[in-house]
């Protein structure tokens, strides 16, 4: 489903992605875990380029595109085959919750204002929010927000969701509802590569884990083998740290 | 002893200097509009740093900034035919235009366009560089279009940033059109100075020019409180 080859980002100088390679099977849900800093996020952010990517492949459902020569209906492509849910969560401020949700629909998909509006509020009674339709985000708790995130992301029916750090600036008394609706759109057999924080979390939903540090792959396996019997001495510190806490 | 004012010259003097509103109006709510396109193609070409438009937008506003309004009426009324005459008789250019039929009413809207559309430039990019980078990533992500982006997302938002300064820069404008009759417009100013000579009470009729000046202001600030109430609703935290 999702192929990263030999994937490399700079900043300026900075390298920050080493050469990544990873690939993502059709239905199974892989996280991305690793300390800060160590690139998780920006190359999420590459997959769709929100970062532009320095050189390296990402193909997506059989659409191969060689970052360097990507031209805009490359990276348009990637972007329609995937949804994304950012850590501040990004809604919309200007549009009500059923508008975040229908936007795509209606400009993107040029799918009729009657009809993206049935299929958002069906995607918004999934996530719980059936009767805030016409609230703005500001009027939203950051757990409703990112339920919106989600849905917003979703309504595109993406091939693939990447989840940014879904929890990261949430309550902690709030970051369970938007757990449980992930799990949710996880059973439904959605492809999904999730950077997290939250390693339970990730053991509970993952197939398989993908740890990072300093912009390299170190290690990855199912969600067991990474969490009782990790092969890479790092990675079992710094399991061994985040779980204690 | 003499009366301090004739209140019967100035209350008279109402009813014909108002005839004249429109023209004070028009150039004032015409330049806005022309003004704006201007600022806004402007900002973009600044946004989005496009080489060699970027130059010359940045020295028309730098240029604009730095001279005075009236001095820009003089260039716009003197300039434009000498450069349109230039044209026709040197290239055989813009031979339908006859430069002595040109209303100085349209050189006022010109210069006043050019003038605001300088200051909005820098007003509106601020606006569009305020708007959050996660609303312009989050559109993105989703697969708008730039121009959608813009239009659905980014601009609303800019716009209840900017409407404040927008509002603020359209109501000084109003006051300086009062500036026009020395091209030879007829504004609500020009009309009182006339009407002034003719009476010999200038004390009266810019009493009365002024207070007109004065509810025109009034109305416009009341309006811009409805406006922006209307463009900030989404940030009202409250559930309505």
């Amino acid at each position: 489903m999702i192929k990263v080859e030999n994937l490399h980002k700079y900043f300026d100088q900075q390298h920050v992605l080493k050469g990544i390679n990873f690939s993502v099977n059709k239905g199974e849900v892989v996280s991305i875990l690793g300390p800060s800093g160590s690139g998780k996020s920006t190359l999420l952010r590459c997959v769709n380029f929100l970062e532009q990517p320095t050189n390296g492949i990402v193909e997506i459902s059989g659409k191969r595109v060689n970052v360097e020569s990507a031209r805009k209906v490359d990276i348009q492509s990637l972007r329609l085959s995937t949804g994304m849910v950012f850590q501040q969560y990004n809604l919309f401020k200007n549009l009500t919750v059923l508008q975040n949700v229908m936007i795509g629909l209606t400009s993107v998909k040029n799918i009729s204002s009657n009809e993206a509006k049935k299929v958002s509020a069906e995607i918004l009674e999934k996530v719980g929010l059936q009767d805030r339709l016409e609230h703005y985000p500001v009027q939203l708790s950051g757990g409703q927000q990112q339920r919106v995130g989600i849905a917003r992301a979703l309504a595109l029916n993406p091939e693939v969701l990447l989840f940014d750090e879904p929890t990261s600036s949430l309550d902690p008394e709030l970051v369970g509802e938007v757990l449980t609706v992930i799990k949710e759109v996880a059973k439904e057999g959605n492809t999904m590569l999730i950077v997290t924080h939250e390693l339970n979390f990730a053991r509970e939903i993952s197939d398989r884990i993908i740890f990072m540090e300093n912009g390299m792959i170190l290690e990855e396996g199912t969600a067991e083998q990474m969490f009782t019997n990790p092969s890479v001495e790092r990675t079992k510190q710094f399991i061994g740290k985040v779980l204690k806490k | 002893m003499e009366n301090l004012l004739d209140i019967h010259f100035l209350i008279e003097s109402f009813p014909a200097i108002v005839t004249r509103l429109p023209i004070t109006i028009g150039i004032a709510v015409g330049s806005l509009i022309i003004s704006l396109f201007i600022g806004l193609t402007t900002a973009l070409i600044k946004i989005y740093r496009v080489p060699v438009l970027k130059t010359i937008s940045s020295f028309y506003v730098s240029f604009v900034r730095g001279t005075p309004l009236l001095v820009q009426i003089y260039l716009v009324f003197y300039g434009i035919p000498k450069v349109i005459y230039f044209f026709q008789t040197e290239y055989g250019w813009l031979l339908n235009i006859d430069v002595n039929i040109i209303a100085p009413e349209v050189y006022a809207l010109l210069a006043f366009s050019i003038n605001l559309g300088a200051y909005l430039s820098e007003t509106i990019r601020s606006a569009i560089e305020s708007v959050d980078r996660g609303q312009f990533e989050a559109a993105k992500a989703i697969g708008l279009s730039p121009t959608q982006m813009m239009l659905k997302i980014i601009f609303p938002q800019a716009l209840s940033v900017a409407i404040p300064n927008l509002g603020n820069m359209f109501i000084s404008t109003i006051k300086d059109t009062s500036l026009v009759f020395i091209i030879g417009v007829i504004d609500i100013m020009g009309q009182a100075k006339i009407l002034g000579s003719r009476g010999l009470a200038f004390f009266e009729v810019y009493i009365a020019v002024s207070i007109i000046y004065w509810i025109i202001c009034i109305i416009v600030e009341r309006l811009l409180v409805i406006v922006e109430k209307r463009a900030r609703r989404y940030e009202r935290g409250v559930v309505s």
